[in-house]
């Protein structure tokens, strides 16, 4: 349950970066130049894609039923991180993303363990 | 005056906001302190060991001590040990009325514990404001539709919602306040808008009793039975015959089966041939609010007599509502998860009263411009409905640590330690400068935070845990504290210093 939570939250996170940098504004502010247009539209894309993960998992997690709630929950919170952590480290910001595949990489070694 | 809709929306959101924010903001502080109201039970209570005890092993201690002290009693009713509240209490008289032995669930001896409000206090004054019962519920009742109120006005006010999804600007005074209060009431809006929907559903009835007026005459009891909860009737004559009482154990392990993890149980007329044990689930099994389930049986036979209601319709909503609200479903993390976004609603309301303030401090700081003594009665309050109040809640947990155990009426004294506290808040905020006043208290109240650490019980899970909340909440209102104080020098400065605050 934990690992499912744990990648709820990462997806949440993930998405809500993803829609934040498909923005002009925001992805400007991180790189300091303007963004391709495919490009937002590939991190937009991704963005709904990596919120749609998240309720999946939730709803591994906890059921159709109160999935949802948490992953309202889970939206709100990882969106609220990022947008505190976004005007003081906008790179640490984006980064953290780079604990999905981590998450996926020891989700991988807990399959294979116990076959 | 307020020519266009959007000014008169704004008009309002500004003031009642400000008026009802501080008793919403003392409404959603504890609030959110009661989603671990069990665990603050626990924890104000150290006499209560921890000892990890199957529920089947205490229910036996618990029926052997009622049978040598109470065998003539109409009524047991058992609280079992569970995840959140290791405790093992006994009782004779209905459950709600509170009372009761508390017993060591490894050896089954009575134990003498502190007469406690505990976490209870913080759930009772979240939907009463600690004044009478309906009292209370009505004055909640119209603070929440106040809360939708803002929000809605909010909405309507704020224009760039989706362009501004994302923004948070800081150090720039009242921008940086505006946006903290825009992202945190936005990003949140879903939990927000149900949070405060909900708890104006629980209590439906009593807010809106003209349906049940109608084709009830008024009387609950009859509705709650029309909608499926009817109650099996209690056999008069049987429950003057003595009989031997069936093992309890199996019985647990079937409820478990059906209903997920077990509360408690009550046996009415025990030792009778009318002997009858309830087993009540613990409220978390599924989202709906399952108070006052239970399933049961004969106590003499075992057989099951009658299983849990299934709710019609609109029941079944009003109780998934009442669910989402009490937050007892989907474990721990839930639990989590809405202690946090609590948390960041009670900061989202601070940040609005602080708001109102920082707007109109160059306007109104000089003490000859008129409206300043207004300007300067918003600012005491705000220092003691927010700080105050925090110092308030970590008195109570001070408070049930410090008396004298032997004091009698001890819970009432603890919650007069707590109002104590806030009273003394409020006069101590108008007597310093604001600034000041922010750091003593905040100051003050981290430094309790993190003192309740010193109080030990640490070698127990539950009480580590609220020990390492209080600790990093501690730590977190120190942080704003200090940057408040050390922000002073210039008053924009002091502005963004205490942007922290709002991430705490």
């Amino acid at each position: 349950m934990m690992w499912l939570v744990a990648g709820g939250a990462l997806f949440a996170y993930a998405g809500m970066l993803g829609l934040c940098q498909g923005l002009e504004r925001h992805y400007k502010h991180v790189w300091n130049h303007a963004c391709p247009v495919a490009l937002g539209k590939v991190l937009r894309g991704v963005g709904w894609l990596a919120l749609l993960a998240s309720l999946w998992l939730c709803a591994q997690a906890w059921g159709w039923a109160m999935g949802p709630v948490a992953w309202f929950a889970m939206l709100s919170l990882a969106g609220l991180l990022l947008v505190m952590l976004l005007p003081y480290w906008p790179r640490l910001a984006v980064g953290l993303v780079a604990a999905l595949p981590l998450w996926g990489l020891l989700q991988w070694i807990n399959c294979l363990a116990p076959g | 005056m307020k020519n266009s809709f959007t000014q008169s929306m704004a008009w309002l959101h500004t003031w009642a906001g400000l008026i009802f924010g501080w008793l919403l903001f003392a409404i959603f502080v504890t609030g959110t302190l009661a989603v671990f109201d069990k665990e603050l039970n626990h924890w104000m209570q150290p006499e209560i060991p921890a000892t990890p005890v199957s529920q089947a092993a205490a229910a036996h201690r618990a029926i052997a001590y009622l049978q040598a002290h109470e065998p003539q009693a109409g009524n047991w009713g058992v609280s079992l040990p569970t995840e959140r509240s290791p405790g093992l209490r006994v009782s004779t008289g209905d459950r709600r009325h509170g009372g009761g032995v508390q017993l060591d669930p490894g050896t089954g001896e009575a134990i003498a514990v502190r007469d406690s409000v505990g976490g209870n206090f913080f759930f009772r004054f979240h939907f009463t404001l600690d004044l009478p019962r309906n009292w209370g519920i009505f004055v909640v009742g119209a603070l929440a539709l106040v809360m939708l109120a803002a929000l809605v006005t909010g909405i309507v006010i704020h224009k760039k919602i989706f362009k501004e999804f994302f923004t948070f600007r800081p150090d720039k005074g009242q921008r940086s306040w505006l946006d903290f209060h825009n992202a945190s009431a936005v990003l949140l809006l879903p939990f927000h808008l149900m949070i405060t929907y909900t708890g104006l559903v629980i209590f439906m009835l009593i807010y809106i009793p003209a349906g049940v007026d109608a084709l009830f005459a008024g009387d609950n009891r009859a509705y709650f039975q029309a909608q499926g909860n009817t109650r099996l009737e209690q056999p008069r004559g049987l429950s003057k015959q003595p009989a031997e009482m069936v093992d309890v154990a199996p019985l647990l392990a079937q409820a478990e089966a059906r209903l997920g993890p077990i509360a408690g149980f009550n046996i009415r007329n025990p030792n009778t041939a009318g002997a009858r044990i309830e087993i009540r689930p613990e409220l978390g099994n599924r989202i709906a609010l399952s108070k006052g389930q239970a399933m049961v049986f004969d106590g003499v036979s075992g057989q099951l007599l009658s299983d849990v209601s299934e709710w019609r319709a609109a029941p079944l909503t009003q109780r998934v509502m009442v669910g989402l609200h009490f937050a007892q479903f989907g474990g721990y993390p839930m639990r989590w998860l809405y202690f946090v976004c609590g948390v960041i609603s009670c900061v989202m309301i601070a940040s609005g009263l602080v708001l109102f303030c920082v707007k109109r401090g160059r306007k109104y700081a000089a003490a000859e411009v008129p409206g300043h003594r207004w300007y300067r009665l918003a600012e005491v309050c705000n220092v003691g409905f927010v700080a105050g109040l925090l110092l308030a809640c970590v008195g109570l947990l001070w408070a049930s640590r410090l008396l004298p155990v032997e004091l009698a009426g001890r819970g009432a004294w603890e919650v007069r330690a707590f109002f104590g506290l806030w009273l003394l808040a409020l006069l101590h905020a108008g007597i310093r400068p604001a600034r000041q006043a922010w750091v003593e208290q905040l100051g003050l109240a981290a430094l309790l935070c993190i003192g309740l650490v010193a109080f030990g019980g640490l070698d127990d899970g539950l009480r580590l845990a609220v020990a390492a909340c209080a600790l990093v909440l501690g730590v977190l209102l120190g942080l704003v504290a200090w940057r408040v104080q050390r922000a002073q020098p210039t008053a924009r400065k002091v502005r963004s210093g205490r942007r922290v605050e709002v991430e705490a």
